[in-house]
Formats: structure tokens, sequence, C-alpha cells
């Protein structure tokens, strides 16, 4: 099956299209004309350079270089993480860096070792992608799961606080926030396991189809990725949770209030 | 030599002192030089209108906020981050809106006592019991704590510290919501205990007798 490459000028069409948003953002009067071209022209050099870079990359396939470039993935989506969740960066930074650095590589180095059998594991073709989409989940339950654990200790300061009088320990008085949040964290990707296939054709999926492969072989790499973002995303946002008590409460069992003010 | 024993006991007999405490809610400074010194079994009653810091003062001994001068001390030590524990594991806090959190009632009281601290604490019988004596029907257990009124919320908050079976109690406004029959009631049975030693914020007069020693913060009788 050939692989039919889009050429430059073909592209060309691709954006012809964006003459539809624009129209109806002109009728309408959405104001949106302006930042829907600032959109895709700023993806679109962003992907530019992302896919010389990759490109630059795939042919060294460095192991080394490969794992350094996902050591830079993971700095900015526990970055990312902790920044839109509206928390302290400086204080949650390093036990969220090293949760989703652990989390991410050991299940990544799983994955190719003994499901994917790879002959080398820090092959850019299979470690990059496949750490980008463990990556993109992880990050999401992170940001759900750690947002979720401290604004609910903060929303409910009294609960907590009285759960503290009956004689709660550290752990026992941070139990149910830990199992709320880490279910609000964990559910949309179970929802999506439920749904994929049926629903929608995912993404990889997608792409290894029209990449050439065949569905059957698609499908096997689906199943592997869906449960590895699973586990991935469970055990990286525990491990965020847990490893970030020893900066956010102080030692009389109480978040430290720099925890709730906005960085700058 | 022979002193010593006497001066042991006497010294083991202050439970809780406040010493020259201070409480500002910011910039603004409400109480300072606040002395109080709870001996075992005393009954106090702490008086003042709201904004005062009577509540700050019960939440100092459990560590959830430190004074801003003075010292306070829980058994002749220093509350800090480590004696607040324990603190925690002796003395029984109500407040006047008991928030369990979100769940059946007999569940959210399934947690407290799997604490380790309270293990084995939870006696079925005695909770029959006092839940009859603060007239709590039965089915409350299968109730959502959500769910349930002001009144019940209060009567859950006052069950759990008896059933905790603990010798200090702050009670902070425990009654508030109750009618004046139950309000009583539960004053009563409070007071009643010689070994119980309870320092209570309370509107509701109730909780005052003639005996007990009762303080004003507005007036600053200490």
């Amino acid at each position: 099956m050939p692989i039919y490459d889009i050429s430059y000028t073909s592209l060309i069409f691709c954006f012809f299209l964006l003459i539809i948003p624009i129209f109806i953002s002109r009728k309408i009067r959405l104001e949106l004309e302006k930042s829907t071209l600032e959109a895709v022209f700023r993806m679109s050099i962003q992907l530019f350079f992302a896919g010389l870079f990759l490109n630059f990359i795939f042919n060294l396939n460095n192991g080394l270089l490969n794992l350094a470039w996902v050591g830079l993935m993971i700095f900015f989506a526990s970055y990312t993480a902790i920044k839109s969740a509206d928390l302290n960066v400086k204080k949650l930074f390093l036990p969220i860096i090293i949760s989703i650095a652990f989390s991410n590589l050991v299940i990544l180095l799983y994955v190719n070792k003994f499901v994917i059998n790879l002959e080398n594991l820090l092959d850019a073709r299979y470690l990059i992608p496949i750490a980008g989409m463990l990556l993109g989940n992880a990050l999401r339950g992170n940001v759900v799961g750690i947002g979720d654990f401290y604004n609910d200790i903060k929303r409910n300061e009294n609960r907590y606080l009285y759960s503290l009088s009956i004689g709660a320990g550290r752990y026992e008085a941070v139990i149910p926030y830990l199992r709320k949040s880490l279910r609000a964290a964990i559910k949309p990707t179970l929802a999506n396991i439920y749904s994929i296939g049926i629903v929608s054709l995912p993404g990889m999926m997608t792409g290894q189809i029209l990449g050439g492969a065949s569905p059957l072989i698609a499908i096997k790499y689906q199943i592997t990725i869906m449960v590895a973002i699973y586990v991935s995303t469970l055990l990286s946002t525990t491990l965020s949770i847990l490893t970030s008590f020893g900066t956010a409460f102080d030692d009389y069992g109480l978040v430290n209030k720099e925890l709730y003010e906005k960085s700058s | 030599m022979s002193v010593e024993p006497l001066n042991n006991e006497l010294i083991n007999n202050e439970l809780i002192k406040y010493e020259s405490i201070g409480i500002s809610f910011g910039n603004r400074k409400v109480l300072s030089g606040f002395n109080l010194t709870v001996k075992k079994n005393q009954k106090i009653l702490l008086r003042g209108k709201s904004g005062v810091g009577k509540t700050t003062l019960l939440k100092m001994l459990l560590g959830f906020t430190k004074p801003s001068e003075g010292t306070l001390y829980f058994r002749n030590r220093v509350i800090d981050s480590k004696t607040c524990w324990e603190a925690r594991k002796e003395i029984a806090y109500v407040v006047q809106d008991t928030d369990l959190g979100e769940g059946k009632v007999k569940n959210l009281l399934g947690e407290i006592f799997s604490y380790r601290a309270n293990k084995e604490k939870l006696d079925s019988e005695k909770l029959w019991t006092f839940m009859r004596e603060l007239e709590l029907e039965d089915n409350i257990l299968e109730k959502n704590f959500q769910e349930l009124s002001g009144g019940e919320k209060q009567r859950v908050g006052i069950l759990i510290a008896l059933l905790l079976n603990r010798n200090i109690y702050l009670l902070d406004e425990a009654t508030s919501a109750l009618d004046a029959k139950l309000k009583k009631k539960v004053a009563d049975y409070f007071l009643a205990r010689e070994d119980w030693t309870l320092l209570i914020v309370s509107h509701d007069k109730e909780w005052e007798r003639d005996w007990m020693r009762i303080i004003d913060l507005e007036t600053q009788s200490w």
C-alpha cells in the first residue's frame, strides 16, 4: 500500500477550508477570525519545527538522545501540570516531575521490552511517540488529581480539621480526599477505554492505518497503549499526590498556605 | 524529697494552660494577654461576642492555629507540631457545624473508628444508648450525612465525641441548633460527669451553672 505524501502546495488546499470558519465568524460576529488564523499559523510553525527536529532525532536514533528528548517532554509535562492546577509550582515541582518520570519510564520500557519486544528499547520511532501518548494522559490525570486533592481539602477545611481533631493520623485524614481525587483523575481514561473502537477510532490507530499498517496490527498496539495509559496515569497521579505530602503539609498536618498562592 | 510527689500531683492536675496568649486576625488584634489554667475535672465557660477569639482559643489546643503571642501548654508541654497530635487523641472537639463529609452516616462513623487511635472504641450497645439519649432515630445511620438537618448533624457530632470516650471536651456552640429541652439534657449530661474536663463556648444559658467558672473575653475578666 502506498503512503500518499501531502505536498506543501496541496497543504494550501487544506488551509482553503479555513474560509468556512472565517465566513461563519464574520456573519455571526464570533470575532474569532484573528485567533483562528493565529492558532493555525502557530500550529503550523510549531509542527514544522517539531517535524524537522523529530526527523533529525529519528535519523540519528541515538538512545541517549532519545531518552534526553523524553526527559524534556516530561519536564514540560510536569511544569504544565502544576501551572494549570493553580498550585504553587516551586513547592510541588520536584515530587511531580519525579513521579511522572518514574511511572512513565517504567511503563514505557516495560511495554517496549515485553509487549512490543523491541531489540533497541530506546528506538526513537517507538520511544518518543509512545512516551508522548503516555505523558499527555498522565499530565491530564495529574492536573485533575493534584488540583482536586488540594482544592478539596481547602474547600472543606472544617471537615478536614475535624477529622484530625478526632484522632486521624496524617494519612488517615487525607485518605478520603486521595480516594476522591484519584477517582476523578482516572475516570475519563476509564470511560475512554470503554468506548474505544465503537465511538471513535483513536488517533494512533488512525495514524498507523493511514501509514499503511493492517488494522489487525493497529488494534494490538491500541490495546497495549490504552492499558499503558491507564496504568501510568493512575500510578503517576497516585505517586504525585503521595510524594507531594512532604512539602505540601506542615508538621501539624495542615496544608502550607503558600501552596494556594498563585506563583508569579 | 517528701514534697516531690505532692508537687507532681499538683502539676499533673494542670491540663491546659494559656499563658499571655494573643490572637490576631490579619493585622487586627482581637485578644492579648489571655491567661487561663484549666485543671483536671474543671468546667469552664468562655463567653463574649463573636470575633473575640473564642473558637480560636479552642483550635489552638489542637494545633490548628498558632497564637500570635504567648505560650499554650497541654499537660505541661508546649503545644507544638509533635504534642498537638497527642492532644488530638485525648481531646474530644465538638463543633457547631459538624461536617463528616459525603456518604452514609454509618460508613462515615465506620471510617472514624477505623483510625488507629480509635480502633475498638465503637461499642454498638453504647451507640444505641447514646442515640436514644440524643433522640436520634434508628434509621439515621442509613441516611446520607449531607441530607441531615443542622440539629441532627450537631447531635451526630456529640454522639461521636461520646463514643470516643475521652475525658477532655472542647464544646464550641455544641448545642446551638438543638431545641431547649435537648440543650438542657446534653448540658446536664456533660456537666454531671465529674471526671470530665470541659472547656465550653456557648451562648446557650443551659450551660451556665452558679458553681462554674465563667470567663468573659470582652470584659477581659480572667
